[in-house]
């Protein structure tokens, strides 16, 4: 700034304004530099406008390190445009049904009449036994002709977890069956187990595969593949041996969680192999809807046994609920093709409804801060109210 | 010569009902807002003029505008059976605007009144009128008449036609019946499979609330799941006009009320 000065500010003025600054520096008097420095600026801005050339201060003109640009270059991570198919503009934006999925109905009026049109009432609450006769008339020989149609639950949960922000995990399990049916699935089944004794009762429980410490060799070997079975079941005497092949396994590390592991293996194994599968998933576009459709039995077997299954299904599902407050199974349809009709029962008669929900109040909190004359007027209008409503009455 | 006759400065009285007009039919305004102020005031200092008033002493929350305010439901008492409100006599709660505009307007209710209540409560049993047992018997006679029911039977098993195939197959088409005693069947015995029948009606009486006995209207279809001999899928079928099932007539109680 002086070489500038210097170089080309008349001497006229300058001394004044330098003789300023030096007193005010002396004096330690901050008004008087910063009056004296505003001098300068001035007086470089206006008198000398016409003589003011350019001054090269950056170093952007300097040549870059040897190097330097290159590294900046190999920095640079390619963006890779992707060439994206022809969409036409009317299915650019997906058509989203963003209606909610947990049906209430509990607005529309019960009915009174003996007859009366579906439509305008809530829907009809079947208890079990009801639903599952009303489903045998369909299917009766005269009608449909199918007796031995499958009987499938249609059970709908609320998946919002513990917080609002968090669900529950799809989840697939196998809920134990009293009266067992023919579910047409194909279930492969390896089982791990010491001792003649337990092999041969895993074998007539229905086990695909069963072996010993064999099994482990072979499986590090790579002589049997665990991807050709759906579950490995182990008893606990065989347990330290697995320890070798747990990577291997993964998930299907037999634990007792799973219900995998257990000294009971006609149990488990029966489970596994005659046991409702069924898996919760969520929806799509509303993550605190969850949807099972499992089968619970044939229509040809008896009203008590179905209803017996479709308890022990509901009390599995069960299992999982989220600690809340709340419901988590929602709504529970019996369902039987070909007919299409879908009718509702009662799931609280075998499960718990769970705690009521307690609606947080809305309060005036943030007010309090303002002063206390408000948070005073809001007290009072809380006085007030049982009063008015007292005048109401 | 116009100019200085309004400039008399006397008016005609034909200019002051003008100037009513407007106010002949006008409304009562609600400007009533419930406001709260958003920032406290500050205090007034004792024996001192009270403070002037700040910009922020202008700023207020909405609480309630009264003008958008919900009106309650008001009471009237019907002078007739209402289809899907009650009958005659009845006392019901109602939202104003339908209060006035579909029962009072019409004469189909009166406002609660001891002179009403009177009159419409303490009905003489010997005027007899028209009136359903419930409110909403009329509504669901009207619906289950105006349609034909299909009765689906199977193609290849025998069956006769009884009460619950009727149940089920209304019930599916989603009106329920809650007991087999209500339907009445037609004398003459509907047996098949025949496929001579197929898309023919016939007439079943329902009966409502153990009162009104309505006409249903109900055609036969034969389903099978063998794909060789499957009925082919008629478009819109429910539009084409029914014939009846020859040699079957119509359930006695609606002979009976044809007779009288």
């Amino acid at each position: 700034m002086f070489d500038f000065i210097t170089n080309y500010a008349s001497i006229n003025l300058l001394p004044a304004i330098f003789a300023s600054l030096f007193a005010s520096i002396h004096f330690h008097n901050k008004t008087m530099l910063r009056k004296s420095l505003n001098l300068i600026q001035v007086y470089s801005s206006n008198q000398f406008r016409q003589n003011i050339r350019t001054l090269y201060v950056s170093a952007t003109n300097e040549a870059a390190r040897k190097g330097t640009r290159e590294k900046a270059r190999a920095k640079k991570v390619k963006v890779e445009i992707k060439k994206v198919a022809f969409v036409p503009f009317n299915r650019k934006k997906l058509k989203i049904d963003m209606t909610n999925k947990h049906i209430d109905d509990s607005w529309k009026a019960i009915p009174a009449d003996d007859v009366y049109v579906g439509k305008y009432y809530r829907w009809r609450v079947y208890t079990a036994p009801e639903a599952i006769e009303a489903h045998k008339e369909t299917h009766h020989p005269s009608m449909y002709n199918e007796p031995n149609a499958p009987l499938f639950a249609h059970v709908e949960l609320n998946m919002q977890g513990e917080k609002v922000t968090r669900f529950v995990e799809n989840f697939y399990r196998i809920a134990p069956v009293q009266h067992k049916f023919d579910h047409g699935q194909e279930r492969t089944i390896l089982v791990f187990t010491k001792g003649q004794e337990n092999i041969e009762m895993a074998k007539n429980a229905g086990a695909t595969y069963v072996g010993g410490t064999e099994l482990v060799k072979d499986i590090q070997n790579g002589d049997l593949l665990l991807t050709d079975y759906q579950y490995a079941i182990a008893h606990p005497n065989i347990l330290p041996d697995l320890l070798p092949i747990r990577g291997l396994m993964k998930k299907k590390y037999p634990n007792p969680k799973n219900g995998t592991l257990g000294a009971d293996l006609d149990e488990i194994i029966r489970r596994f192999q005659n046991g409702i599968q069924y898996s919760a998933m969520k929806d799509e576009n509303q993550k605190d809807f969850g949807l099972i459709t499992a089968q619970i039995g044939t229509l040809d077997m008896e009203t008590s046994h179905l209803e017996e299954n479709l308890a022990s299904l509901l009390k599995d599902v069960n299992t999982v609920r989220p600690k809340r407050a709340g419901k988590f199974i929602t709504r529970v349809l019996l369902k039987s093709p070909p007919s299409k009709e879908q009718l509702k029962i009662d799931p609280f008669v075998y499960v718990d409804v769970g705690k009521p929900e307690v609606k947080k109040e809305v309060t005036l909190k943030k007010s309090k801060k303002r002063g206390r004359s408000f948070a005073k007027s809001v007290d009072e209008e809380e006085v007030v109210e049982p009063a008015v409503k007292e005048a109401a009455n | 010569m116009l100019k200085n006759l309004l400039n008399t400065g006397i008016k005609s009285p034909a200019q002051h009902l003008l100037l009513a007009a407007n106010n002949f039919n006008a409304q009562q305004i609600r400007t009533t807002f419930i406001l709260k102020r958003k920032y406290p005031m500050l205090l007034n200092k004792k024996n001192l003029p009270p403070r002037p008033l700040r910009a922020r002493d202008y700023v207020y929350d909405l609480i309630e505008d009264t003008n958008v305010k919900k009106h309650p439901d008001v009471e009237v008492i019907l002078t007739s059976y209402v289809s899907g409100i009650g009958k005659k006599g009845d006392i019901v709660k109602v939202s104003p605007s339908y209060a006035y505009n579909k029962l009072l307007l019409p004469g189909l209710a009166a406002y609660v009144t001891p002179q009403t209540v009177e009159k419409y409560v303490n009905l003489d049993d010997s005027v007899k009128e028209e009136t359903y047992s419930s409110p909403f018997a009329l509504r669901t006679m009207n619906m289950i008449q105006n349609k034909v029911f299909s009765i689906v039977m199977n193609q290849t098993h025998p069956w006769v036609i009884e009460p619950w195939h009727i149940r089920v197959s209304l019930r599916k088409a989603g009106f329920n019946i809650l007991h087999d005693s209500s339907i009445e069947l037609p004398k003459e015995k509907i047996t098949g499979p025949d496929l001579t029948i197929q898309n023919k009606g016939f007439s079943v009486v329902v009966t409502i609330n153990n009162t009104e006995k309505v006409e249903v209207k109900c055609k036969i279809h034969h389903w099978t799941r063998d794909p060789d001999i499957k009925l082919p899928y008629v478009f819109e079928h429910y539009k084409l006009p029914v014939e009846p099932i020859p040699g079957v007539g119509k359930p006695e109680s609606l002979t009976n009320t044809i007779d009288k």
